[in-house]
């Protein structure tokens, strides 16, 4: 399997106004490879949204190497790093996050307004083909308030899927959903990540959720341990 | 190529989803492009107005009258021998002589004192005078054993309005009779403007008609009347050493373009009200950021550079002011193509100008630079929107 994500004793650390600093993750050692599905547990506070932040090229660690298909990724400007997220990562948030105000195709279509060329210009057509994978074709003109919460995470495993991305970040994907829409969520989050060789990290504080991974990791006060090793 | 279409894309699905939002600011910039492309329209308009009217009566730019004064009145042929000599070598290609002469007039309802304006052909071009039936003088009409005139609006209703292809007489009461023939009409300079008529200084004299002071005027080129004057003035000096000879320009433009200052005034008054819509444009758009930070971080999740915000939120004001631009100009060309409005500003004008082009891309102009101020601000503060923060905000 290919090493997609590899970090080296990553940390990461604010300045506080009073100029005291304050160390959010430490010495952080995780490999990610193609294809697979890790979970990150750890409870409120302990730094999971930033080590995600970090995993999804949207901050760079404070000291260590964080490297992303063997490019360290510290050493790249900004927008290379947004274009390099573009084109390889795709999100899933805890509140969905889908645009307000845009049907479902719109939002589909989001991210391939930052793809180039082929992509962009079949942009509706390839939309309305993971609406049709996640089961909401019928529902590409609905607009999000008038959708059950599932149906928006739906969407938005759709929207970030659309570019056929290596590695999905889901930050607490079930967790505005109900036990039962989780389940199906979850279930169907792996098996297009499994389908698309992409690799899986769902950050959660649901062990239910982390135990359908195949690698479990357990974020506390900044530091990151394996739990177990789950056999494929 | 898809970069900027995608762009383009972002900007006007943003300006369809936000229409009402957005159209709200624009009514204000729309309205502000309107005022600025108006007044410099309209200012286009009573400055053309006004220059038809002045050239009417004081000369096109630039008139220069040569007159030669002195203690003795100077031999006419000798003097009239200078002022061709003046023609010929100047090359100047309209003169005429003008003098005013009283006269009376025969009418149907009686006899009548008319303001008499002896002229020689050219006399049409420089002072631009339009007939509205019949012709001006032409160069052979001095020759005609009856007078030719052409008499004012007012002169032609006194008159009866008679056909003008039936050549109609005017009969000159004096010591000599003389029978004159009506050949053209020319609109009264202003309304209520007691009846006045032209005739060509050679006819006159024939009539018997006593000219008063005169002037010799030629047209020359605005930009070749600083150094024709004193050439003139030197050249006339030489033949009449012992007299005084003046060179002075009549037309309007003589001094300076005189409703320049008035334009500028006005138009700083509308470059105010633009102003105006530029900054309730500015506060609607950074409002607007304000509940945009989360859509904003999550275009950035999904690859949108800083760059490529910044576009976006500074397209999206650009290509709303842009169509408040257009919109506005359209406006404007109604106001001032509105037949009313034509008239009552213009009134000397009997066809009226296009719509000025420098007025419509001014308003286009401004419009597109609001949207950019006020599209710039914003689209910084979106850029330095940070993503993790957004996306929770």
């Amino acid at each position: 399997m290919e090493t997609l994500l590899s970090l080296r004793g990553v940390t990461r650390s604010v300045v506080l106004p009073d100029d005291q600093e304050l160390h959010i993750l430490r010495g952080i050692d995780l490999e990610v490879f193609s294809g697979d599905h890790t979970a990150i547990v750890g409870r409120s506070g302990c730094g999971k949204s930033t080590l995600l932040n970090l995993l999804g090229l949207l901050d760079v660690p404070s000291s260590g190497e964080l490297e992303f298909l063997g490019t360290p990724v510290q050493h790249i400007g900004g927008n290379a790093r947004a274009r390099l997220r573009g084109s390889t990562v795709g999100f899933v948030f805890q509140q969905f996050n889908l645009l307000q105000g845009r049907s479902a195709l719109d939002n589909v279509m989001t991210p391939l307004y930052y793809a180039k060329g082929r992509d962009f210009w079949r942009r509706r057509e390839l939309a309305m083909e993971m609406l049709d994978r996640v089961g909401l074709a019928a529902r590409a003109g609905a607009k999000p308030n008038m959708m059950s919460g599932g149906e928006q995470q739906r969407i938005a495993i759709a929207r970030a899927l659309v570019r056929r991305p290596r590695l999905i970040l889901a930050d607490e994907p079930t967790g505005a959903l109900d036990v039962e829409t989780g389940q199906t969520v979850m279930a169907l989050l792996d098996s297009i990540a499994t389908e698309s060789a992409a690799a899986l990290v769902t950050i959660t504080h649901d062990h239910n959720v982390a135990a359908l991974a195949r690698s479990r990791y357990r974020l506390d006060a900044g530091v990151l341990q394996a739990v177990a090793e789950v056999p494929a | 190529m898809s970069g900027v279409v995608s762009a383009f894309v972002e900007a006007w699905q943003e300006l369809r989803i936000n229409k009402v939002r957005i159209l709200l600011a624009l009514v204000g910039v729309a309205v502000s492009v309107t005022a600025l492309t108006s007044v410099v329209g309209v200012g286009d308009l009573a400055r053309e107005g006004f220059k038809v009217q002045a050239e009417r009566s004081q000369g096109r730019t630039a008139t220069v009258a040569l007159s030669v004064n002195g203690p003795t009145t100077p031999d006419p042929v000798r003097l009239e021998k200078a002022y061709q000599g003046i023609v010929e070598r100047y090359g100047i290609s309209y003169w005429t002589h003008t003098g005013q002469a009283q006269a009376r007039f025969q009418f149907p309802g009686g006899v009548q004192d008319v303001q008499m304006t002896l002229v020689d052909p050219g006399y049409g071009v420089i002072h631009r005078t339009d007939v509205t039936q019949g012709s001006w003088f032409a160069d052979d009409d001095e020759q005609r054993l009856a007078p030719a005139v052409v008499v004012s609006e007012a002169f032609y209703n006194t008159a009866g309005r008679p056909d003008l292809v039936r050549k109609p007489l005017a009969k000159l009461i004096g010591e000599q009779e003389t029978t004159a023939v009506i050949i053209g009409v020319v609109p009264d300079l202003f309304p209520q403007a007691p009846p006045s008529a032209f005739m060509l200084n050679g006819a006159a004299q024939s009539a018997g008609i006593a000219k008063g002071y005169g002037q010799f005027k030629v047209w020359v080129q605005d930009g070749q009347a600083a150094a024709l004057m004193p050439a003139m003035q030197a050249d006339l000096q030489m033949q009449f050493p012992d007299m005084y000879i003046d060179a002075t320009r009549m037309d309007y433009a003589a001094h300076g373009d005189p409703i320049a200052v008035a334009q500028v005034a006005v138009g700083a008054v509308a470059g105010l009200v633009l102003l105006l819509g530029a900054m309730g444009m500015l506060n609607i758009s950074m409002v607007t950021i304000r509940y945009r930070v989360r859509e904003i971080g999550i275009r950035r999740s999904f690859g949108a550079t800083s760059g490529r915000i910044f576009v976006g939120v500074m397209m999206e004001s650009l290509v709303a002011t842009a169509v408040a631009g257009i919109v506005g100009v359209m406006l404007a060309v109604a106001v001032v193509k509105n037949p009313w409005i034509q008239q009552k500003v213009a009134p000397a004008l009997s066809e009226y100008p296009p719509f000025p082009l420098e007025a419509a891309m001014l308003g286009f102009g401004a419009a597109v630079l609001v949207g950019a101020l006020a599209g710039a601000i914003p689209a910084l503060v979106a850029v330095r929107i940070k993503v993790i923060d957004a996306i929770r905000f």
